[in-house]
């Protein structure tokens, strides 16, 4: 976890994991709270990952935005 | 004659009549965009740059008409020239004739030729392997979609329109390209490359947006022509070099592409790509709300069952070392009277053995015996003489009695009979 970002599909594979473990009950405090805090971070990441998502569109001709790259190059 | 629906009564004019037929002929989506294959007659092209002729087999024909610079026109293509063109039905109402308007037109022994290189080139790459490699993986969430495809095309706006429909404002960069005619090919190879250029975080970060990670590729359905630069080397080995996935989506339903077997996805149509690689945003966030909810609701739940513990653990404590404490007390109390029995059981015994002793002890004393007449005889140097043996006669001895003593002398001894 501490290591890599997890990918969407890899944070809500966890937070699945980590919901039905808690429904499932028998946690103790620690865990509880460990694994609360876990899922509370996956859920502002994926938001943040939809966020993210939200940005300039942009149309532009072949040229234009070979242009623009090798703009970028220089 | 009647009217139509019945509206009008008399004799309908003519041109109204043609005009009318026109309107129906050309709405139906099934004349429309056609691929048809004929024969060429008549071929003639004007000095105003529009070119007419009749297409035709054995079993019918219809006039043709490639307006002005609609189209390139293979030079090879001659009167009796095998075609097939794309084209729509169209009436020009002055004459009553019905004619096709085309758009594209290709002398068959091209297209022959094209097959058989799509066909070599699929052998190719199934030989190389490149049709069984792994794909790239779709992201879930696309943070940043190059769209390729025709500027201003109705494929593009129907992209668009479904992209904003099902994720408002989702991050994309459209590069328009040509996707039919001699430098499609080479424009799409272009294309691509600059989608792979966006999708490196270097240059992305220069244009201060997050690097492209998906791209779509593709355009609207045309006459196989159209389509066949997504059938080119070029562009498959374009699509195969593709550091992020892409996505190949072009034309109808039915056409299979090069582009198609070598993509990350294969696509049906433009917007069939949209809707399988954009996802509905408000379904998202549904779900993201649905996991914030169970997991707020099972945490709580499961902090209750843990505070309940607690209490109970508590309420026992809190009696636990009263018990103890109780047990202890119970205990001691228990040995001490324990101990008080016993001691006291002890001392008495001594007591009474004592006095036994006492008793015995004084029943034993040489003085008590002395005192009942028992006298205790000595040698002169002091050793009790309890025997007779080993008694001299004319031996000096001393008897004790209780209250002094007298020196004798012995005279005779006599041993007991039987007695040893």
């Amino acid at each position: 976890m501490t290591e890599k970002t997890p990918t969407y599909t890899e944070a809500m594979q966890r937070l699945e994991t980590i919901v039905s473990t808690l429904e499932r009950g028998g946690m103790g405090l620690d865990e509880t709270l460990k694994l609360y805090e876990e899922g509370a971070e996956l859920l502002r990441l994926c938001k943040t990952e939809l966020s993210s998502a939200e940005g300039r569109l942009n149309e532009l001709q072949l040229d234009e935005i070979e242009a623009e790259l090798q703009a970028v190059e220089k | 004659m009647t009217g139509r629906g019945g509206v009008t009564t008399g004799p309908l004019p003519i041109g109204q009549f043609v005009q009318m037929v026109k309107q129906t002929v050309v709405r139906d989506p099934l004349f429309k965009n056609q691929a048809l294959r004929g024969e060429v007659t008549q071929w003639k092209q004007y000095p105003s740059g529009h070119t007419y002729f009749s297409l035709r087999d054995q079993d019918g024909q219809m006039r043709a008409v490639i307006w002005k610079g609609r189209c390139a026109i293979d030079p090879s293509i001659k009167e009796g020239s095998e075609v097939v063109v794309l084209a729509s039905i169209d009436l020009y109402v002055r004459r009553g004739e019905i004619q096709l308007n085309v758009e594209r037109i290709e002398p068959v022994s091209i297209l022959g030729e094209l097959e058989k290189t799509k066909r070599l080139l699929i052998e190719q790459l199934t030989k190389e392997g490149e049709l069984d490699r792994e794909r790239l993986v779709i992201p879930a969430v696309p943070k940043h979609i190059a769209i390729i495809t025709g500027a201003g095309s109705a494929a593009l706006s129907d992209m668009q329109r479904l992209i904003e429909n099902r994720w408002p404002g989702l991050r994309r960069t459209v590069i328009g390209v040509l996707v039919q005619g001699p430098h499609a090919t080479e424009q799409i190879v272009r294309g691509l490359a600059a989608a792979r250029k966006l999708s490196n975080p270097e240059y992305a970060k220069s244009r201060g947006q997050p690097p492209v990670d998906l791209v779509i590729v593709g355009r609207g359905g045309g006459s196989p022509e159209d389509l066949w630069s997504f059938n080119l080397e070029p562009v498959a080995r374009a699509i195969i070099a593709s550091t992020v996935p892409v996505v190949s989506a072009v034309g109808h339903e039915s056409d299979i592409l090069v582009s198609d077997l070598v993509a990350d996805l294969r696509a049906s149509t433009p917007s069939d790509a949209v809707e399988r690689v954009v996802p509905v945003l408000p379904e998202l966030h549904y779900l993201l709300d649905e996991y914030h909810e169970r997991l707020g609701n099972a945490s709580r739940r499961q902090i209750n069952d843990n505070l309940q513990r607690l209490r109970t653990l508590h309420a026992r404590l809190r009696v636990a070392p009263m018990a103890g404490l109780n047990r202890a007390k119970a205990t001691l109390f228990a040995l001490s009277s324990r101990m008080n029995v016993s001691a006291n059981q002890n001392i008495s015994t001594q007591k009474t053995r004592l006095a036994q002793l006492e008793a015995s002890l004084t029943a034993i004393h040489p003085q008590r015996v002395l005192e009942r007449g028992y006298s205790m005889t000595q040698t002169e140097d002091g050793t009790v003489l309890s025997s007779v043996e080993g008694i001299e006669i004319g031996q000096h001895i001393i008897l004790n009695f209780a209250d002094g003593s007298a020196d004798a002398e012995i005279k005779n001894t006599h041993e007991n009979e039987g007695e040893q």
